[in-house]
């Protein structure tokens, strides 16, 4: 009796509360604006809730008012990290809804660009996992500064730096000019030179391994659960690549592995992101090499006139399954148009994921997986 | 504490490699430049603002139709000899989403991009550009290297 | 006793100091900028002087012209009094470090314990602005930042202690004084104790990879985040003066101080300093941050007793 009173009155006198804490929307290192409630026992997360909608732009509800081929530049806007990849799945649903052939040429100037453009995408995942690691901007400069190649080869082709409205529906916006093949040996020679570097920077950093080994680890039950996609389940060890299991434009004639983490850990999920960049340069090599000729552009102004039906197609985005599922009712503008983002699923399992972890692994774990907010919201 | 003992080494030894990296590039030439002073020379095919071609514009309005954004505005009227005429051309450059549509869609190409890519300023009327104004882009040319 | 002249002694010290401290913050900020940038290929500030040589003093003056915001929530007097707590102890330090064998504004019997007391007291200055800000995120960094200064104190003190030890004297210029066959951080017994010094000292700082108080991924900017204008340049002044002071103590006691050929005593102390602090400044911009229960770890699980060792073994080698 005694004993319970001193407890009750011990828990009067020195009691400890759970304090509520709204990582972003403004935080540096959110990846855009997300808000993260989390509650925390002093360093220890309890719980975390993101909160997300900041950036709507209700693309889907726009689709429905555009034409087919206004829509492009609005996927561009969606990852806007690699936004190549956006244009390429929603011109193949609409290619598929029309059912229409793409030029031969047309379709390895595709993936040339979609490679590249999962190169520059995944040097800024690995540049802000860093970051946010604490390692003060230097690999993400490095990040930003290889990027930069890739910038100004797009920008040659296709005249934008970041929303590049590059793919259209039956083709692309214009054939590489001059020389273009040059630069590109050039950049392969020079990123295969640089990925050392980011190896010898921070792969076996010792401090980068004690932050991420085991932090945040995704077992492969709870991935398919969470249908998490790309490379965040290839790092838990599932091989699953859309460019190996159901192949797309010409994907089935180059040669390249599926890169698999063993933990599904933070840091097999960096790994797992610069072993990819390497596959990526194998493809564009091989694809620089065995460009076909011919014309692949395709005119924009036509108005497409589908019939009747629904479509789902789904290409590999360097974030993951990016789908578009199209309804036509056989007018000039879509029905509907639905977006499976993969970053949005990839963000679900956050909070599974940091529940008794500190408050620098959320931040480590949110940079591990490397989610665009453009394409949550959307 | 042999385990210990290595672990500390390798992971020394991992520390000093990255260490060496940030040294090799504090002496690698600069990537970036001296913004103002010092500009590149934007590409062949650089989207900039949009910018016409008036005696070739054939007011087919097919740009005004392809526009994502309806940043275009045109009105024509029919001359004499039976052909259209411009009437006025505006562009919203508030709108404008610089996707090049409009570029690609003219059969004349009349409608094109320009170099120019020092869009801000502080007045928003600035914005809203008639492009049959022959020198609706001085303000902005300084932009353009030379 | 305390004579006119003592008094003039002392003004014209302090006022030296406090120039002094400015000066070299501001030219360490500078620097700061500058090695970062060229670590990530750019160019760092180049518009005001040259080279971006007085972007520093444009800093200050702006810093001076900005308001003082005061959260309204926040523990006025606590608040208001925590920049002060974490600049004064880095300055006072400043009275026992041997410039040259002439300047140095006392040098004090007990150097080394003097430092090792009055650096301490800096910690409370940050754990005041972590708390009296009233800020989630502060209290955060402000708590981290107690529980890191206080851990790394040990294997720092005790690393010194080694020093005092061979050197047999307490006084900063004795220390100089023993060293001048060799540098403490070539002598056998000491490189270990050297190594531990420049580990301890850059979390004692709060640098990377030890600025888990300030964390700005995680905690935005740690115990400062609610200072703005003078009070935040306070704080900044502190962490630069702090840098400068665990550099010129590791010169002093590993790298034979202001001793040196050719140069003038002054320029060997200042070539050393910086260059250790450009070494921090390399590290800073090279590596991730550990995170809290790691740090923690690493100091008393690993630092504290390997420099437990280090202090016995060179006390028996002293006992031959």
């Amino acid at each position: 009796m005694e004993d319970s009173l001193s407890a009750q009155s011990m828990k009067k006198d020195i009691y400890t509360e759970e304090f509520l804490i709204n990582m972003g929307p403004q935080h540096p290192s959110t990846h855009g604006v997300l808000s993260l409630e989390c509650r925390l026992d002093g360093e220890i997360v309890m719980d975390c809730t993101p909160h997300l909608g900041y950036l709507h732009r209700s693309m889907e509800k726009i689709a429905e008012n555009r034409t087919y081929t206004q829509f492009i530049p609005f996927t561009d806007r969606l990852d806007y990290v690699a936004s190549i990849n956006n244009n390429l799945g929603y011109c193949m649903t609409v290619e598929k809804l029309l059912k229409m052939e793409v030029p031969e040429r047309a379709q390895y100037i595709r993936v040339i660009m979609a490679e590249l453009n999962r190169i520059a995408s995944h040097l800024i995942g690995i540049g802000a996992f860093a970051q946010d690691l604490g390692a003060f901007a230097t690999p993400l400069f490095y990040g930003f500064r290889d990027r930069e190649k890739i910038l100004e080869i797009f920008d040659e082709i296709c005249g934008n730096r970041l929303t590049y409205n590059y793919i259209r529906i039956g083709g692309v916006q214009s054939d590489f000019p001059e020389g273009l093949d040059k630069k590109i040996n050039e950049f392969i020679k020079y990123m295969k030179l640089k990925i050392d570097d980011y190896d010898q920077l921070l792969t076996n950093n010792a401090i980068l391994l004690a932050r991420s080994k085991n932090i945040g680890c995704l077992s492969k039950e709870v991935a398919i659960n969470y249908s998490i996609t790309g490379p965040n389940l290839r790092a838990s060890g599932i091989r699953r690549d859309i460019r190996k299991d159901a192949p797309y434009l010409v994907y089935d004639r180059f040669e390249f592995d599926v890169p698999l983490g063993a933990n599904g850990d933070a840091w097999d999920r960096y790994k797992v992101r610069v072993e990819e960049i390497r596959q990526s340069l194998r493809i564009v090599e091989q694809a620089i090499h065995a460009l076909p000729p011919g014309n692949p552009t395709s005119k924009a102004n036509r108005i497409h006139k589908p019939q009747a039906g629904e479509v789902y197609v789904r290409t590999e985005n360097p974030r993951g399954e990016l789908g578009f599922y199209i309804v036509s009712d056989g007018s000039a503008t879509p029905y509907r148009l639905k977006i499976r983002g993969p970053s949005f699923s990839n963000l679900a399992v956050l909070p599974e994921l940091v529940k008794g972890l500190k408050i620098a692994d959320i931040i480590c774990i949110l940079g591990s997986l490397d989610i665009v907010l453009g394409e949550i919201d959307r | 504490m042999i385990n210990l003992i290595k672990n500390f080494i390798t992971g020394s030894i991992s520390l000093l490699k990255g260490l060496l990296v940030t040294l090799k590039n504090i002496f690698a030439p600069t990537t970036t430049i001296q913004y103002p002073t010092q500009k590149l020379k934007m590409t062949e095919r650089y989207r900039g603002l949009v910018d016409l071609r008036r005696d070739k514009c054939i007011s087919c309005l097919q740009c005004v139709k392809i526009c994502p954004t309806a940043c275009l505005a045109l009105t024509s009227k029919l001359t004499e000899e039976k052909k259209k005429a411009l009437e006025s051309f505006t562009y919203n450059m508030e709108l404008c989403c610089f996707c090049g549509l409009c570029q690609q869609v003219c059969p004349t190409s009349a409608i094109y991009m320009n170099k120019i890519y020092e869009v801000t300023t502080y007045d928003r009327k600035k914005l809203y550009i008639n492009l049959l104004d022959p020198e609706k882009y001085v303000a902005w040319t300084s932009a353009v290297p030379k | 006793m305390f004579t006119f002249l003592n008094l003039i002694f002392m003004v014209m010290a302090g006022v030296m100091v406090l120039g002094f401290i400015a000066v070299s913050a501001m030219f360490l900020i500078w620097w700061e900028r500058k090695v970062s940038a060229h670590i990530q290929n750019r160019y760092g500030p180049m518009r005001v002087g040259w080279h971006g040589a007085l972007q520093s003093v444009a800093d200050v003056i702006k810093l001076l012209l900005k308001e003082d915001i005061r959260p309204t929530k926040a523990d006025a007097w606590v608040w208001w009094l925590a920049p002060f707590f974490a600049v004064v102890p880095s300055v006072m330090a400043f009275v026992v470090i041997p410039f040259s064998k002439e300047l140095i504004p006392r040098d004090l019997n007990i150097g080394v314990l003097y430092i090792m007391a009055i650096t301490s007291v800096c910690v409370i200055g940050i754990f005041m602005a972590g708390w009296g800000s009233n800020n989630k995120y502060s209290l955060l960094g402000g708590m981290r930042a107690a529980a890191q200064i206080i851990s790394y104190e040990l294997p720092l003190i005790l690393s010194m202690i080694t020093v005092v030890m061979v050197a047999n004297s307490l006084s900063m210029q004795k220390i100089v004084e023993a060293q001048s066959r060799c540098w403490f951080i070539f002598h056998p017994n000491l490189a270990l104790a050297g190594l531990i010094y420049i580990i301890a000292a850059t979390a004692e700082v709060n640098r990377t990879p030890f600025d888990i108080p300030e964390a700005e991924s995680e905690l935005v900017a740690g115990f400062h985040t609610e200072y703005s204008g003078m009070k935040f340049a306070m704080f900044f002044l502190g962490e630069y003066t702090n840098v400068f002071i665990v550099s010129a103590i590791a010169t002093t006691l590993f790298l034979g101080g202001w001793k040196g050929p050719l140069l003038p005593p002054i320029a060997w102390f200042l070539i050393k300093t910086y260059g250790i602090i450009t070494f921090l400044m390399w590290v800073r911009w090279t590596f991730p941050r550990l995170r809290v229960d790691q740090l923690m770890g690493f100091a008393w699980k690993f630092l504290t007793p390997v420099s437990f060792l280090n202090l016995a073994i060179v006390g028996l080698l002293l006992l031959k």
